[in-house]
Formats: C-alpha cells, sequence, structure tokens
C-alpha cells in the first residue's frame, strides 16, 4: 500500500515538471535578464535560431539624465501557435545582469504599455514585422551599447523555443547637457497608462524654456496638436482627449528657450480600461467555502430525508403491527 | 507536444460532455424513479450512468482547470469572469461529490425514498447546470460570446464574502459532513 502511494506522489510530481517546464502562454511583461526571460528559450543547449531578424535603432547622442527615445524593430517574423513574440532591450548579450539597467537606464515605458524591459506582443497570423519602443532615461556620461533580442515558439508543434537577437548593438554616447539647454526636467517622468473615456492631463517640468507646444496621435495616426497652457515658471500643462477604445497614444513636446530648440521623443500612452483587480486570497477561500458547503448541504439535505424516511418507514409497521 | 490550449479545449469537451451526459441520464433517472412516461424498467440504467457519467466528469475537471491555467494568458484572475468561473466550477464540484457521496453511502436505494429520488435527480441536474454554466463564461472569456448570453446572466458582477465567513463556513461545513459519516440510525 505504501509503495502505491508513494509511485502514486511520484507520477503528480512528473506530470507537474512536464506542465510546469515551459511557458507556451508567455512569462508576461518583465524586467528580465535574456537568460531569465526566456528558460529554456535563452539556454543555448536547447534553444534553435529564429529566422527573424532584429535591428535595435537608437539616437547617437543622448543627454546625461535626460529622456531618449530607442525602438526594435523585428522583421520576418515567423507565426507562431499562439502568436506570442517576446521582445527584450539589453545592455549586452551575456545572458546575466544585462538588462539596460544594468548599465545604468532607466526605463520610462515602452509602446507595450510597460515600464520594462521585456514585453510581449501579440502577432497576427501573417504579421512579419513589429516593432516595439523604449523611452529610456539616459545614464551617466559615456559610451553605451544596447542590444535587442527576441524569443518565440513555432506552429510545426514541436514546441521548440527559438531565440534571436541583434547582430550588432546601437552605440549611444551620453554626453553633458549644454547650458541652457531646453529641456524637460530631470524629474519629470511621463504617464505610461490613462483610462479609456476619461480626458487625461499631463503636467510638464521644464528647464531653460520659455515655449512649449505638445503634438499627439494615435500610433499610425496623424500628429495633431495640443494646447499647452504654462502653470507657473517652468511648469506646463496639457490635456489629450479622452479615447473610446484602448489605444497606445504618443506625444511628444516642442521646447523653445535661449538655447537651441529641441524636440523630445515620442512618449507612449497605453490608454487601457479601467483596471479590475480582487483579493485573490478572499477568492480562493471562498471558492473552498462554496465547495464544502454545496457537498455538506447536499450530504445533509440526504441524511435527514433517509432519517425522516425511516422514521416514517418505522411508523408505519408499527401501525400496520398495531392493527394486527 | 500538443499545446496547453488544445489539452484544454480536449479536457474540457470530456468534462461537459461527460457532465451533460450526467444531465440527461438524471432527468431519466427521476422520471423513471416517479414511474413516469413508463421509464420505471429504466431506472437502475439511468442511475448507473448518470452516477457513472459524473464521477468521470470530476475525474476531467483538475485536467480541465490545469490546462485552462496553462493556457490562459497573464498571471492570476484578473477578470471577473474568471472569479465567477472559479466560484460556479467550486460548487458544481461540491453538489455532484455530494450527490455521488449520497449515492454511494445509501446505494440504489436513494431512488427508492420519495424525497431522496427528487433530491438527487435534481442535485446531479443542477450540478450539471452550474458546470454548463461555467463553460458558458470560458465561452465568453475566450470568444466574447457564448450561447447563454441570452440569459443575461450577471458575469461581471463578482459576489464576495468577506474571508472570515467564507472560513466559518468551511468549519461548519467540515464539522457537519463529519458528524455526518455515521450511517443514518433506525
Amino acid at each position: 500500500m505504501t509503495r502505491h502511494r508513494l509511485l502514486g506522489v511520484l507520477a503528480m510530481l512528473l506530470l507537474a515538471s512536464s506542465q510546469g517546464a515551459a511557458n507556451p502562454s508567455g512569462v508576461g511583461a518583465g524586467t528580465f535578464d535574456a537568460q531569465c526571460g526566456g528558460a529554456c528559450h535563452g539556454d543555448a543547449d536547447m534553444n534553435r535560431s529564429s529566422p527573424a531578424t532584429v535591428t535595435v535603432e537608437a539616437p547617437e547622442v543622448a543627454y546625461d539624465a535626460l529622456l531618449t527615445s530607442v525602438s526594435v524593430t523585428v522583421s520576418n517574423i515567423q507565426t507562431t501557435t499562439n502568436g506570442l513574440l517576446g521582445v527584450f532591450l539589453l545592455s549586452d548579450l551575456s545572458g546575466a545582469e544585462d538588462t539596460p539597467a544594468d548599465d545604468g537606464w532607466t526605463v520610462i515605458s515602452n509602446s507595450e504599455g510597460g515600464v520594462e524591459n521585456y514585453v510581449e506582443a501579440q502577432i497576427a497570423p501573417g504579421q512579419t514585422n513589429h516593432t516595439v519602443s523604449w523611452t529610456l532615461r539616459a545614464p551617466a556620461v559615456g559610451t553605451y551599447n544596447l542590444h535587442a533580442a527576441i524569443h518565440h515558439g513555432t506552429q510545426d508543434g514541436s514546441e521548440a523555443p527559438f531565440f534571436g537577437a541583434t547582430a550588432s548593438p546601437a552605440t549611444v554616447s551620453v554626453v553633458e547637457v549644454p547650458e541652457n539647454l531646453p529641456r524637460l526636467s530631470a524629474t519629470f517622468t511621463p504617464p505610461t497608462q490613462i483610462t479609456v473615456g476619461q480626458d487625461t492631463e499631463v503636467n510638464l517640468q521644464t528647464e531653460f524654456v520659455d515655449v512649449v507646444a505638445v503634438d499627439w496621435r494615435t500610433v499610425g495616426g496623424e500628429a495633431q496638436t495640443a494646447s499647452v497652457r504654462q502653470l507657473e515658471d517652468g511648469s506646463w500643462a496639457f490635456t489629450l482627449p479622452a479615447s473610446v477604445q484602448p489605444v497606445v497614444i504618443e506625444w511628444r513636446a516642442h521646447l523653445e528657450g535661449e538655447g537651441p530648440p529641441q524636440t523630445t521623443p515620442w512618449f507612449q500612452i497605453n490608454s487601457d480600461d479601467a483596471s479590475w483587480s480582487v483579493d485573490e486570497p478572499t477568492a480562493y477561500v471562498q471558492s473552498l467555502a462554496m465547495l464544502v458547503a454545496a457537498t455538506s448541504l447536499f450530504v445533509g439535505l440526504q441524511h435527514r430525508r433517509s432519517q425522516s424516511s425511516l422514521k416514517a418507514y418505522e411508523a408505519d409497521l408499527n401501525e400496520i403491527g398495531g392493527e394486527d | 507536444m500538443v499545446s496547453a490550449g488544445t489539452l484544454h479545449v480536449v479536457s474540457t469537451e470530456m468534462t461537459v460532455g461527460a457532465f451533460a451526459m450526467a444531465g440527461a441520464a438524471f432527468l431519466l433517472a427521476g422520471l423513471a424513479s416517479h414511474d413516469l412516461l413508463g421509464m420505471r424498467r429504466h431506472l437502475t440504467l439511468a442511475d448507473n450512468v448518470a452516477h457513472f457519467a459524473l464521477a468521470f466528469g470530476l475525474l476531467s475537471m483538475p485536467m480541465a482547470i490545469m490546462t485552462g491555467i496553462q493556457a490562459s494568458p497573464g498571471e492570476g484572475v484578473d477578470h471577473p469572469l474568471l472569479i465567477n468561473k472559479m466560484l460556479l466550477a467550486s460548487t458544481a464540484f461540491g453538489l455532484a461529490f455530494g450527490v455521488l457521496l449520497t449515492r454511494w453511502r445509501q446505494g440504489s436505494e436513494v431512488w427508492l425514498h420519495e424525497w431522496g429520488r427528487r433530491w438527487q435527480a435534481l442535485g446531479g441536474m443542477v450540478a450539471v447546470g452550474l458546470i454548463l454554466t461555467t463553460a458558458s463564461i470560458g465561452g465568453t472569456f475566450t470568444r466574447g460570446e457564448s450561447l447563454l448570453d441570452m440569459l443575461h446572466l450577471p458575469y461581471e458582477h463578482v459576489p464576495l464574502m468577506p474571508i472570515w465567513l467564507s472560513g466559518f463556513i468551511i468549519v461548519v461545513a467540515t464539522v457537519n459532513l463529519v458528524l455526518l459519516r455515521r450511517p443514518a440510525q433506525v
């Protein structure tokens, strides 16, 4: 009997490992090294080379502690079973401690609506290109490389892990901010999430800026101009109109002052339905309560019925006996 | 390797199919036990089919749940439909387990008593109905529509109790089950 129990436990553990060995549904966006983000995808002994081409585009020069934009374009994408494509922005391809943050970059936002260096995009069947953009705050003065990597599944049913990376990195020189350069304040952080159906007011903090103009657009749409009002010296506000459905909205600011005029990178804001959350432990405990209560109620009902029927049956017998 | 999504479809079809058969058999068993439509002679057959199909459906449920979790996007239960699905599935599981437990403890005599046969047939059919509603919620979640949408069920509303009340119910129900372990005495 003990042996059978042991075999049962071992069988369950083996089944559990096969269920948990891979993440065919993805792992979700996060801050990951290339090795951690994909489990077997990042393991050179287990993965296969992706036929997709990965390129990273970044400005040659960025200013210390100011915002800049980097985009990763994946082309020749293969259609996969679930359409998931994982994209990493990395500081190197060593597989460990290779997030942009490890080189001093700060991820402010990405075009998928998050603030992480790894995103998972849903690729439609037949779609061969996809671009993900990141807004980063530059690290200290120096020269930095930015790489990109991807991983995905396949459609042939083998569930083989595919991995791909940029052939050459983008090199960014981070330099000191010139004196009097019109710029966004180093403390300014653009919003990344807004709610569908609500106007959004964005407050800008600037330095050495006399005039601000803001363009905004939905991805792929035409740019429009937002009305900007000055709140006080170095503080401005503009309003993005309410979206009627979840969409990515991009905006940028044109800054003018004593120094040469500047245009910020496009900042992405993910417009989404109001988030919904629940206290999960409460839900799980209630689920268990309903299970046990349903069993108990039904068994109790039938037990009570059984006893009353037997008593009635007994009474009938006594009555019959009495007549005799 | 077969993907979790495909396995989920297979295991769900097995579960729902088994429960649907159980539901039909419980209906027939209820009719037969009341000697309606001249079906008395089919009672044993309907009884066996109903309870075996229900047991098979219960055995298939964990596989459907595990593959469903593997196939679902994101992490955790972040949608009211998923919470309602979990609550309904748990209630259905508990009710179905109670129906099987009663049948196991009382044997075929459960069909001999007037209210016993009514509760047994009704309990089986309600459990099946809850499972079908659960499957309907799954359809609404993945495809945005399902056949039961015509009933306009309030899937978006989650009736949550305080955790202390859930805990109290678990304790009371468990004590009740333990006390009921003793068979009915004449």
